[in-house]
């Protein structure tokens, strides 16, 4: 198992979103959710948009192109006209520091 | 004459010239340009921008494709905003977008109306220009001045001669529909287009599913015509179409006509009450149930091309999608919501 340091704690504002490039894998969104920390992929399965650009509300996230919404927990797809849920990671904070864990 | 405004987009270096009666997104696909949409007409969202600069007014502020919150952050829709000023915007834009035929504003002639069914009508125009659009575009009509505009999809394929036709369900208490069936043969309306990204691709060598409903049925069958008469184009085409009762379901061998031998059909009737009354003996059940036993293949092995009520694309794409593993770039449609 490998762990990929993501972003620091202080780059992502509570109620807010931050849109990370790693080697490696398609660009992330990392979501601050009252001081827990998710990633999902960023590029909505749908269209072609970046979420970090949507609204974020109850836990969900809203795709800036199509208003599709996902929930931020799991990548669950759960309105029209996404289908297919967003790539979901495992998170883990330690020192400040947001890491992906696959 | 009327004045124009200079549109210029963000980030690019393009911009064009929006008369003061035209939308933005019109205008600019007219001019080539190939500025995001689906729909044109208020509802997918698609066609969104900022107004960075300058000022537009918005033909249709509660139209449905874009949030209260998206409004007051200044966003809006291309199809539904004219121009007031100069203006700056910033567009998603995409090459898919840009239409092979150049839209156009023309008048043309109602020349032959007939019923489909007890509320679909067939109707034929003539233009003075080549009726020129691929297979499954739309076009905008205003059957009248000062009466409103509506996206209709041509059920023929391009003609020299300028014959444009269209489905029309008469929509009870809607208004522009109801306009069409009191139109004298000879009466001129304005066709805008032809518009719309869910065309044939007649280059994709995968058998052809066309599914729908309602009105859906007119670039099913545009599809259908185009495939069906293309010899070099060799792979199987089958149409869904669902309806309500059996009074729904057109004669669609008919109206695919010579190309009719090469086009497995199948309707299905949704409401079992209607089916028994008027005694259905095909199949009962929404169109998409149908997909998997009928076609008797993977279903990631077709190209799908639909059209018809919002909660029949939505169920056929999560099935085919979700269940059936095919991807989003083979299934075609327009999303008029």
């Amino acid at each position: 198992m490998s762990k990929k340091q993501v972003c620091s704690v202080d780059e992502v504002a509570p109620g807010t979103s931050l849109r990370v490039e790693l080697e490696g894998l398609p660009p992330l969104a990392v979501f601050n959710l009252d001081g827990s920390f998710y990633i999902i992929n960023d590029t909505c399965s749908h269209g072609e948009a970046s979420l970090c650009e949507g609204e974020i509300e109850d836990g969900q996230v809203e795709c800036p192109w199509h208003n599709a919404r996902f929930c931020i927990k799991s990548g669950k797809a759960l309105t029209f006209p996404a289908v297919e849920p967003q790539r979901a990671y495992v998170t883990e904070v330690s020192d400040g520091m947001v890491f992906l864990v696959g | 004459m009327n004045p124009h405004f200079e549109i210029s987009l963000a980030g690019s270096e393009s911009s064009f010239a929006c008369a003061a009666d035209d939308t933005i997104l019109r205008a600019g696909l007219r001019q080539g340009l190939g500025l995001a949409y689906e729909c044109n007409t208020g509802a997918c969202g698609s066609c969104k921008f900022d107004l960075l600069e300058g000022e537009v007014f918005d033909l249709y502020p509660e139209a449905s494709g874009l949030r209260a919150k998206e409004r007051e952050k200044g966003k809006r829709l291309a199809c539904q905003c004219v121009p007031k000023a100069d203006c700056r915007i910033k567009i998603r834009t995409g090459d898919l977008y840009r239409s092979m035929v150049r839209p156009a504003r023309f008048r043309a002639r109602l020349i032959s109306y007939r019923a489909l069914t007890p509320d679909m009508g067939l109707f034929s125009f003539k233009s003075a220009c080549p009726a020129e659009f691929a297979a499954g575009q739309y076009a905008m009509l205003t059957p009248a001045a000062g009466a409103m505009t509506r996206a209709y999809s041509m059920s023929n394929t391009e003609n020299a001669e300028g014959v444009w036709e269209f489905i029309i369900r008469a929509v009870p208490g809607g208004a522009v529909s109801p306009l069409f069936g009191g139109l004298p043969e000879g009466h001129e309306v304005e066709i805008d287009g032809p518009f719309g990204v869910a065309y044939f691709r007649p280059q994709i060598d995968r058998p052809v599913v066309g599914i729908a409903g309602g009105s859906g049925l007119a670039p099913v069958l545009s599809i259908m015509h185009a495939a069906g008469m293309d010899e070099s184009f060799t792979r199987d085409l089958h149409v869904f179409y669902g309806g309500r009762g059996p009074a729904d379901i057109p004669d669609i061998p008919g109206l695919l006509g010579d190309a009719a031998a090469k086009v497995s059909c199948h309707p299905a009737v949704s409401m079992p009450e209607l089916a028994q009354q008027q005694g259905w003996q095909g199949d009962v059940g929404f169109v998409h149930e149908f997909l998997p036993e009928k076609l008797k293949q993977p279903l990631a092995d077709f190209e799908y091309y639909m059209a018809g009520p919002p909660a029949m694309i939505e169920a056929v794409v999560r099935m085919l999608v979700v269940e059936h593993k095919v991807a989003m770039e083979q299934i075609h449609f327009d999303r008029f919501f």
